[in-house]
């Protein structure tokens, strides 16, 4: 399942590719062929180029001695530091996404980072902030899936000057039974191959919409909240959240908002006033999208 | 296949340690590898206000003033931290009927000197008088700081060697308080009298106290190269560079300089400050201020021993030699520590616990 090569990739064991993701102008490096592979499969709609400079330095290198051949390792060496324990090679490719989420998440500070699911429809965007395992990915590759455009799976970008939110497309994760029910609603998206991260989990990686790539320095404004929770069974619930409980949602979920100061809280406070807010229990997704169809084309 | 370079430039860093000026000229990428080291050692403080002196970086690309917005932030809420740290302490300690005095990197952003921009603090160090040790102990227990998980080894270790208790963990914040009664373990050769400088400590805000200028530099001094890691020893000189240069231009600060380690026995640290920082950041001393202390100075092997080691350590560059150095480092600042037999002890347990089964 290759998918063009890009002939820039060659200097991935030396010099560095900069990839153009978002706003953000990320310099990879690695001398593992899974990244190479990764990057050709996930990342061929992205500008790359050479280069030695940009906002990030990801370096994935190999393990030394032994580990070179026993049991081979791969370590994420991200601006100098090296934040994880090593992990086993065969993670080398979608570490990369994980080291991502840590520069962003700790480097990034010229954004509001909340944690978050956004998606964009006719200029307006739908935030859904959520801790992991609540079914906000899940719920985002079925939206893209649809009519609306990726921002994120991850992370909700906005620019404290002008309260506009950034889109950083990237590929979306699935973890286990997301895997399975997103396969069968989107048979023409290029998947990655199943894995399992540190924890044990299954998960594989979906290649983002050209679309949504293509149109990644369109910025747009917030109009939507939603705080999603996946609760196995039970029917769908949607209730207004007060716009109080919604900031406390935002801080909790943010990565960096204190980093900012004042100018942090205002941004997210500014942010929840331009939104409608709402909580939302689900477990069945044709339901769920039916209701946020019906909530967003008022 | 060439393996990639992936650590950070620290001699890069070094390089404009010694000659801020040298900011202009780096080109961007460079510019940025220097914020990446400078993080790393926990100077970023320093190198943003360097930076800002010398109006660069100047015309940047958008990724370069996007990293340094980003380490603006980064420094902001380090001493942001560090200052709500201290509104805790000051509310915990209220009315308490003794003094408390903050040490190290907290003092210098209490009282706004040139080491505490933008710096980093793991550790919020206090000195508290030993007979009142206790209390302050139950003040912070009862104000959600706690002792992490320690074996009996640690707690002996801490309880009658060293001059501080366990560190204490604040349980919301996971913010770190070390609580002194001397600034030199109770097992080190020398013994600074902690009264005196309880005494002459003085009054920041409310019952914010930090040490007086003298033994706030000779504190320094102390503890120059004593946590025996290269990061650290580079970034102990910056910090008596700073303090040097700030208080040094103060009348009378030198004769008390002088008067005050003799005082607390600390002629031999003060020996090692100020020749470290003339020979490594080109700090203005006194020459009548070199000569007085050159009563201090080691027998000329140790003496040629320590140029040899500082000398590597600062180099900045990573490989055998300056994990070497390191390494000896480590060594010197336990045998600093503790009578020969004691670290003998204790070194062996130390190596003995890094590998567990």
């Amino acid at each position: 399942m290759k998918h063009r090569a890009l002939s820039v990739l060659s200097e991935l064991d030396a010099r560095g590719v900069q990839v153009a993701i978002g706003p953000f102008l990320v310099r990879v490096r690695s001398e593992l062929t899974g990244v190479r592979d990764y990057l050709e499969r996930f990342y061929v709609d992205f500008p790359i180029r050479t280069g030695d400079e940009g906002h990030f330095d990801v370096a994935v290198v190999g393990g030394r001695g032994v580990r070179r051949w026993v049991r081979p390792q791969a370590s994420l060496v991200l601006n100098g530091v090296r934040p994880f324990l090593p992990l086993p090679a065969h993670l080398a490719g979608p570490s990369l996404e994980w080291g991502l989420n840590w520069c962003i998440g700790n480097n990034a500070h010229r954004y509001v980072a909340v944690h978050a699911a956004v998606v964009e429809r006719g200029g307006r965007v739908l935030i859904l902030p959520a801790p992991p395992s609540s079914g906000k990915s899940t719920l985002c590759a079925a939206l893209i899936s649809g009519e609306w455009r990726l921002f994120s799976d991850e992370f909700a970008l906005i620019d404290p000057e002008t309260g506009q939110l950034l889109p950083i497309p990237r590929p979306v994760a699935l973890k286990e039974r997301s895997i399975e029910i997103i396969r069968r609603r989107s048979p023409h998206v290029v998947f990655g191959p199943e894995a399992q991260d540190t924890e044990g989990s299954r998960f594989v990686h979906m290649r983002p919409p050209a679309d949504s790539v293509r149109r990644a320095s369109e910025e747009a404004r917030p109009a939507w909240l939603i705080v999603p929770r996946f609760a196995a069974g039970r029917p769908t619930t949607f209730e207004p959240l007060p716009r109080a409980r919604a900031l406390m949602q935002l801080t909790d979920q943010s990565f960096n908002y204190n980093y900012l100061g004042r100018k942090g809280f205002m941004c997210l406070a500014e942010l929840v006033r331009q939104c409608e807010c709402y909580r939302l229990e689900y477990s069945d997704l044709d339901d769920v999208l039916a209701l946020l169809d019906r909530v967003t084309a008022r | 296949m060439p393996r990639l370079d992936v650590a950070p430039d620290l001699q890069l860093l070094v390089r404009v340690l010694r000659d801020p000026l040298k900011l202009q000229a780096l080109s961007p990428q460079q510019f940025g590898r220097v914020i990446d080291a400078a993080d790393q050692l926990r100077l970023l403080g320093w190198l943003l206000a360097q930076a800002d002196a010398h109006h660069a970086p100047h015309g940047c690309p958008g990724w370069l003033n996007d990293r340094v917005l980003t380490a603006r932030a980064r420094v902001g809420e380090y001493e942001r931290a560090v200052r709500w740290e201290i509104d805790r302490l000051n509310r915990a300690f209220l009315g308490i009927g003794f003094p408390w005095i903050l040490l190290k990197g907290a003092a210098y952003i209490a009282a706004t000197l040139p080491p505490g921009r933008g710096r980093r603090v793991a550790d919020v160090d206090v000195l508290v008088p030993r007979e009142h040790l206790a209390e302050a102990e139950a003040a912070l227990r009862k104000h959600g700081w706690e002792f992490g998980e320690l074996d009996p080894y640690d707690t002996r270790y801490y309880r009658e060697w060293m001059h501080e208790l366990p560190p204490l963990i604040h349980g919301e914040r996971r913010s770190v308080i070390d609580l002194h009664h001397a600034i030199l373990p109770r097992t080190s050769r020398l013994h600074p009298s902690s009264a005196h400088l309880i005494e002459q400590s003085r009054v920041i805000e409310d019952s914010v106290r930090v040490l007086c200028p003298v033994h706030m530099v000779l504190h320094a001094a102390a503890h120059l190269f004593h946590d025996g890691e290269i990061a650290g020893a580079i970034r102990d000189v910056v910090d008596l560079d700073g303090l040097l240069r700030c208080f040094g231009r103060e009348p009378g600060f030198w004769s008390d300089f002088i008067r005050e380690a003799r005082t607390l026995d600390l002629t031999r640290p003060a020996y090692y400050a100020v020749r470290y920082a003339r020979r490594l950041l080109d700090t203005p001393i006194p020459p009548d201020v070199v000569s007085a202390l050159a009563a201090a100075e080691p027998p000329p092997a140790v003496r040629w021993f320590m140029d040899v080691l500082v000398r590597t350590a600062v180099a900045g560059k990573s490989g055998r030699t300056s994990s070497a150095a390191g390494l000896a480092l480590y060594v010197r600042s336990h045998w600093l520590r503790m009578p020969p037999l004691l670290l003998a002890r204790h070194l062996l347990r130390k190596s003995v616990r890094r590998y567990p089964q």
